[in-house]
């Protein structure tokens, strides 16, 4: 008798574990042909799936290009399956815009097709893929499971791609990661501006070869003739508003550093550092600050540090 | 509300005079007696261990242990993260015109409490503590010192600056080292384990043993009173010396 019980209480703690992890996605029309996927401004987490992310596609004459395809394979294949429910024409291209796993992981949905990424990215991928999809595993749980890192096996170069009447300029930029896509369609006026572009969401600079090189992108981008900006994560603008907080951002967040350094600041004081007010709409600024003080704090100290051996 | 809770809870061990532990820990009795050699303590929040809550990077984790509460009273401080493979962090004696405290950057292995420990003159340790998240592996992944080709030409190299602040001048070091705690395979330890201070004269200011907790490249800052240069000497596991000098 008790042992059913046993059983009983087990099966109802389990039911919730069994239920179906679902994205739940929502493609919303923001241009002629063009849909987007917002997800949620917040950190990957278990209630989440790891669904922080911004992810597009645009409905050509001969097919659909999808840009970025998520965290997970889960998500890659809810994905597909919310584009199917749009339009009956195939995908014929994904485009990659940098290899972070929310951007890159559901890759596994889309192996019949070409994955196209610029070459720092495919090589970025190759040697850090591995232990990014391991850390979402640790983040958000079973959404992930299943998922493997699929490489890019196309390489894509700066200039005009097009795809029927859709003209898709790509631009090679480096503020993120180093390798950084982004995709203008001179058709629509759509900026598809990947982590470039953060919105209402704190900025991530694991991999960022440095603040100075990230605000020169930010210029080159807002003199493009966009109408309508689609950030790598935070809400769509058809103003310049994420330019203009990617900038104050940015040149803040230089500021500090620099000014640390200065000073002989070392890291937890940094990291305590007030954050200006005019930034508390944006979500996880503290959480990013203390990242990205680990991040490129050393460099900035260096640079305020002279050698000063008297014997070897 | 959930903190009242636990108050409670922790009243009938208050009424016997045990010290609260304000970290959840299961190693602070062996610590105790392996390290403080069973002597009285207090958990004391004036000794404050500074650390962010989570590890970015955990071959490189800031802490910064500040001890100024108790100037003039400090013997010794003592670091370590409880749940790593190599606990020890470093033994750190500010003497004369240091004060109690100090900023270093450690390797931790897995989510762990962190202790810094102060032994007041009347012989009491006051211990801080800490928490920290971490998706771990900073003990046993790879040395990225030693990646870069040539690396051996640049042991030993110091990287300094002072840095004025209203009251005492801020020294900060960065020294060239790859800091092999022996966890990786293939390569033995090999790492600074000593460093001293000194003023003019030949002046003790402060002694430093540092453990294999601290992360490659070392990074230290210390906090002198008075102006006047000082000197930096340090040796490794090998009995190599090296000497740097801030003006």
């Amino acid at each position: 008798m008790s042992q059913r019980w046993i059983l009983l209480w087990l099966l109802m703690l389990s039911l919730p574990v069994l239920a179906e992890l679902d994205y739940g996605l929502k493609p919303r029309l923001i241009a002629d042909n063009t849909w987007v996927l917002e997800g949620s401004t917040d950190n990957f987490a278990k209630d989440n799936g790891g669904n922080i992310v911004n992810v597009g596609f645009i409905v050509t004459e001969p097919g659909v290009v999808v840009i970025d395809t998520g965290p997970s394979k889960r998500y890659g294949e809810a994905l597909r399956q919310t584009i199917a429910g749009i339009t009956d024409k195939p995908v014929i291209q994904v485009l990659l815009t940098h290899h972070h796993p929310d951007h890159a992981l559901g890759n596994q949905a889309f192996k019949d097709v070409p994955i196209g990424a610029l070459a720092g990215t495919t090589e970025l991928l190759h040697e850090q893929g591995d232990s990014m999809a391991e850390n979402l595993y640790r983040m958000v749980g079973d959404w992930m499971r299943g998922t493997e890192v699929v490489m890019p096996n196309q390489t894509l170069q700066p200039g005009v791609k097009s795809f029927g009447s859709h003209d898709l300029q790509l631009l090679q930029l480096r503020g993120h990661t180093g390798a950084d896509l982004a995709i203008f369609d001179q058709k629509t006026g759509v900026l598809f501006a990947g982590d470039l572009v953060f919105y209402q969401r704190a900025l991530t600079t694991p991999h960022s070869p440095g603040l100075l090189i990230w605000l020169a992108d930010i210029a080159t981008l807002q003199g493009l003739p966009w109408t309508l900006i689609v950030p790598g994560h935070g809400p769509i603008a058809t103003d310049a508003k994420p330019f203009e907080q990617m900038h104050d951002y940015l040149t803040w967040l230089d500021q500090l550093l620099r000014d640390g350094a200065a000073q002989g600041s070392d890291m937890p004081e940094l990291i305590r550092s007030p954050i200006p007010e005019r930034f508390a709409a944006i979500s996880l600024s503290r959480y990013e600050l203390i990242r990205s003080v680990t991040h490129l704090y050393p460099h900035y100290e260096r640079t305020q540090m002279q050698p000063i051996n008297t014997q070897q | 509300m959930r903190l009242r809770g636990w108050w409670v809870f922790c009243l009938p061990m208050l009424a016997w005079g045990a010290p609260v532990d304000p970290v959840p820990s299961v190693m602070w009795a062996y610590y105790h007696q392996r390290f403080l050699d069973n002597a009285p303590f207090l958990f004391d929040e004036r000794v404050k261990l500074l650390a962010p809550p989570f590890a970015e990077d955990a071959r490189q984790v800031p802490l910064e242990i500040d001890a100024r509460a108790f100037e003039g009273e400090v013997v010794k401080i003592l670091a370590w993260a409880e749940l790593n493979p190599l606990p020890q962090i470093v033994d750190f004696q500010p003497l004369e015109r240091v004060l109690p405290w100090l900023s270093i950057r450690i390797r931790i292995e897995q989510a762990t409490p962190l202790r810094a420990a102060v032994l007041t003159k009347d012989g009491i340790w006051h211990v801080g503590s800490t928490l920290i998240d971490a998706a771990g592996g900073g003990c046993t992944a790879p040395s990225v010192v030693r990646t870069q080709p040539g690396w051996e030409d640049h042991l030993g190299e110091v990287l300094g600056g002072r840095y004025p602040r209203a009251a005492f001048s801020r020294l900060k070091l960065q020294v060239a080292h790859p800091m092999d705690n022996g966890m990786v395979s293939g390569i033995p330890e090999f790492f600074i384990n000593q460093a001293e201070l000194h003023g003019v004269n030949n002046q003790l200011l402060a002694r430093l043993e540092l453990f294999p907790a601290v992360s490659e490249n070392p990074n230290l800052a210390f906090d002198v009173e008075g102006a006047g240069p000082t000197r930096l000497t340090l040796r490794d596991t090998s009995g190599s010396q090296f000497e740097a000098a801030i003006p």
